[in-house]
């Protein structure tokens, strides 16, 4: 489990993330706005 | 000598606090760490923070049905999504100077910090810039309050970011950190890669969705 608080490079892997699942949500709203 | 304390009926921790001078020492958790539980304690207040702008948000978009953005008015998504793209390059950069300063690289330390302290200079500085070109205040409607309260509340944490980092620039050239100790550079690390974070939310909430 990726503790964001503990280093830096764990908070840099949790920014990666945050990125992977924002790039997910606007994929769907938009596709579901297409629909 | 221990032994000889317990049979005299001490402690060690009786032994030592005779030679304590000056107040008492504050009580510390055998669980958490000190800095752990400031930072922790520090992160749950700034979501907190947001918490109560995007609950504002979402009650005027949502449940009040308001029109995003405001009848009007646009937002400026290309030059948000180009400001977004100066944000996350300059958490890599930051990334590559704590790597670097683990690996006694001090030209990696020094390019790396400095690049991330520019990057966030820029991302401020296009930030106002999209204030005085923007058309609206943030008394002529909700949503201009809340667009305003939003990023200027993302821009004032990137602030103190910068400011972190420019003392921990100024270290890095002065050679203060070494592979074993790099707390200066770790923690406004830490700290940065956070505002990265809340600024990707804003940006998808506020510009794209």
């Amino acid at each position: 489990m990726i503790n964001p608080l503990r280093s830096e490079a764990e908070a840099f892997r949790f920014l990666l993330g945050v990125l992977v699942v924002a790039a997910v949500v606007v994929g769907l709203v938009l596709l579901i706005r297409g629909l | 000598m221990e032994a000889a304390s317990i049979a005299a009926g001490r402690t060690t921790h009786d032994t030592h606090e005779e030679h304590h001078h000056g107040p008492p020492e504050a009580n510390r958790s055998s669980r958490v760490e000190p800095q752990m539980l400031g930072m922790l304690l520090f992160i749950i207040s700034e979501i907190m923070i947001f918490g109560a702008f995007f609950t504002a948000y979402f009650f005027i978009r949502v449940v009040g049905g308001a029109e995003w953005p405001a009848e009007g008015t646009e937002l400026p998504k290309l030059i948000a999504l180009t400001n977004t793209c100066i944000l996350v390059s300059s958490s890599l950069t930051m990334h590559w100077a704590l790597e670097s300063t683990k690996h006694s690289n001090r030209f990696g330390l020094q390019a790396g910090i400095l690049t991330t302290f520019l990057l966030g200079a820029t991302f401020l500085f296009i930030q106002i810039n999209e204030y005085v070109h923007l058309g609206f205040a943030p008394q002529d409607h909700a949503q201009g309050t809340i667009f305003y309260g939003l990023t200027g509340l993302h821009g004032a944490h990137v602030f103190i970011g910068l400011t972190l980092l420019a003392f921990a620039t100024i270290r890095a050239f002065r050679g203060h950190f070494t592979p074993a100790e790099h707390r200066g550079v770790e923690v406004p690390g830490i700290y940065w890669h956070f505002v990265d974070v809340m600024w990707v939310i804003v940006y998808v909430t506020v510009y794209i969705l």
